[in-house]
């Protein structure tokens, strides 16, 4: 079946390699790398020879099967691609934390002058009782993801990955390598108990 | 003759052509590995009909969409029933995955038992081929018991009840029948020890011995080339002399039929999903509870004999099976001069598909053959 077809294609193109002057020596199809070069010597080459040369169309029709062909590879691979790639991509729900108001403790947990973290949902927080009152920040550190702590002695909220400090009244990096503030967390108090709000 | 190096040929140091492939090549010498790969001639008159390679397709996308399973499914028994919820509905064609998965494992299997037949209908079997009858039947039962196993993992009724009545089948094996149960279930009962061992085995032990076997298998086809289904075969003789080329001509076909499997799976993926039903519940039986279709014939075959003979009888039919290129010895290939054989063959074929189509509910078994 593809024998048949090859030979096919073959016929068409040797009256075209032909049709090039006899002295020039270059075979059928030089411009074109995918074409095979010429398995034998064309007979009917001084005959042919004096017709009117129509060179750049002689592989044409080879080419155009040949770009079909590699559309549908092309084609077919994106197709068995793209599924392949969607799927790997996790669906939202298993990378969100909680939303709502989520209960951190009370004020007996947590005294003035102390921190505690606590989990809202997935996401680790950093629940701080200072002068200012109570605030809350998340305590991922923005240098490279540890957790941090509250750190009674420097009074201040430590990293313990790096030795960054944060200010427990608004997160703000006192020293260390920290790029950027912790984020903050909203705390609402109702009598003794601290609630956080999740975003 | 003085000294050993005088008799290796030289080496092949043929410069190396520019760009990325002459420099790939010099360091590799991969186009003289790959030229004995594909420039094999094969008998004109062989007729395969592209069944074992289009096994060996599916077994490629088993080993594709089972790795992308894996990424999501949580193997025990408090998440695996979600995970596959969860598989089907959140995550960004799961169905498709899932469902090829589900439909590629049946046709794998069907596609090996017509592979099966292909040869020993044609006699492609004999002599020198007969190993690679051999592990053609291991990969036949490694096949099986991916079946087997994959069943389990879903967690939902069927799956749990299927393996409950597996199992104990296994367990009624003379001799080594309790010990096996035990072993197959990791206990008395299915449970959390029975999935853990199941989708071990499923995940990890079985694709590297079909991996194993497969290599193996394939070797042997390539190193004796395919049956003349018309012409007894010369050992050691001449290579045929009227030959098609493997490659490009055979490549080129068994690529088309493998383009046609991707679209048969699609669509029967589409049209007929992989199912879900109610997770997996050990104190309450659903009725109607069969195997997969590829077992069926032996499920009804239990019904009607007693049950020692039920289960014996297919593990001898097994055995037999196997070793049968050491038992038909003639050089004959043509059906004509293996009337017997093929006659034998003909009827069992016919008695199992009978029996699948009992289990399928498509006839019912007269009442004088029922000899429980």
């Amino acid at each position: 079946m593809e024998q048949g077809q090859g030979s096919a294609a073959d016929e068409i193109r040797e009256p075209a390699g032909a049709g090039e002057p006899a002295g020039a020596g270059e075979p059928a199809g030089a411009g074109d790398p995918t074409a095979p070069a010429p398995a034998a010597p064309v007979v009917a080459a001084p005959v042919v020879a004096a017709a009117p040369a129509p060179a750049p169309r002689t592989s044409t029709r080879r080419r155009f099967v040949t770009y079909l062909l590699g559309f549908s590879v092309v084609t077919t691979l994106a197709l068995i691609a793209a599924p392949i790639i969607a799927f790997l991509v996790p669906p939202p729900e298993l990378s969100a934390g909680t939303s709502g108001k989520v209960l951190a403790g009370t004020t007996a947990d947590i005294p003035p002058g102390k921190g505690k973290v606590v989990a809202m949902g997935s996401k680790p927080t950093i629940v701080v009782n200072t002068e200012q009152g109570v605030k809350a920040y998340s305590a991922i550190c923005t240098h490279l993801g540890c957790i941090v702590t509250y750190d009674n002695q420097s009074t201040s909220i430590l990293c313990p990955c790096h030795g960054g400090h944060f200010s427990p009244t608004t997160g703000a990096v006192i020293s260390g390598p920290p790029p950027s503030p912790l984020a903050p967390v909203t705390v609402i108090v109702e009598g003794d108990q601290i609630f956080l709000v999740g975003a | 003759m003085t000294a050993e190096t005088d008799l290796r040929p030289a080496p092949d140091l043929r410069p190396a052509p520019d760009g990325p492939g002459g420099w790939f090549e010099s360091r590799t010498g991969i186009r003289e590995l790959a030229a004995a790969l594909l420039h094999v001639r094969i008998p004109v008159e062989a007729r395969t009909m592209y069944f074992g390679g289009i096994a060996l397709f599916l077994f490629m996308i088993q080993a594709g969409t089972g790795t992308l399973l894996a990424l999501y499914y949580k193997p025990t028994p408090d998440a695996a029933y979600d995970s596959v919820i969860s598989i089907m509905s959140n995550i960004s064609f799961g169905w498709l995955i899932r469902s090829v998965h589900h439909w590629a494992a049946n046709l794998m299997i069907l596609f090996v038992v017509l592979h099966l037949l292909r040869v020993f209908f044609q006699a492609a079997f004999k002599r020198p081929r007969e190993l690679t009858w051999l592990m053609g039947v291991g990969l036949l039962g490694i096949t099986m018991v991916f079946g087997f196993t994959g069943y389990l993992l879903p967690w939902d009724q069927r799956a749990y009840w299927a393996t409950v009545v597996g199992t104990e089948i296994a367990g009624s094996v003379p001799i080594i029948g309790e010990q096996l149960l035990l072993l197959l279930r990791g206990g008395a009962d299915v449970t959390a020890a029975t999935l853990s061992r199941f989708f071990g085995i499923h995940v990890l032990v079985l694709p590297i011995a079909l991996a194993g076997l497969l290599a193996i298998h394939l070797t042997l086809v390539h190193q004796l080339g395919l049956a003349n289904p018309k012409k007894i075969d010369p050992m050691p003789g001449p290579p045929p002399s009227s030959a098609r080329k493997f490659f490009p001509d055979y490549v080129l076909d068994e690529v088309i039929a493998w383009y046609l499997i991707i679209a048969i799976l699609v669509v029967l993926a589409s049209i007929f999903p992989a199912s879900v039903e109610a997770k997996a519940n050990p104190l309450e039986t659903p009725p109607e509870t069969k195997p997969e279709w590829y077992f069926l014939a032996v499920y009804e075959f239990l019904k009607l004999v007693p049950k020692l003979i039920g289960i014996l009888l297919p593990m001898v039919g097994l055995a037999i099976l196997t070793i049968w290129p050491f038992l038909e010895r003639s050089p004959e290939v043509l059906m004509r001069r293996r009337k017997i054989v093929v006659a034998f063959a003909t009827f069992t074929l016919v008695v199992g598909i009978y029996l699948t189509g009992v289990g399928l509910g498509f006839f019912t078994v007269p009442e004088f053959l029922h000899f429980a």
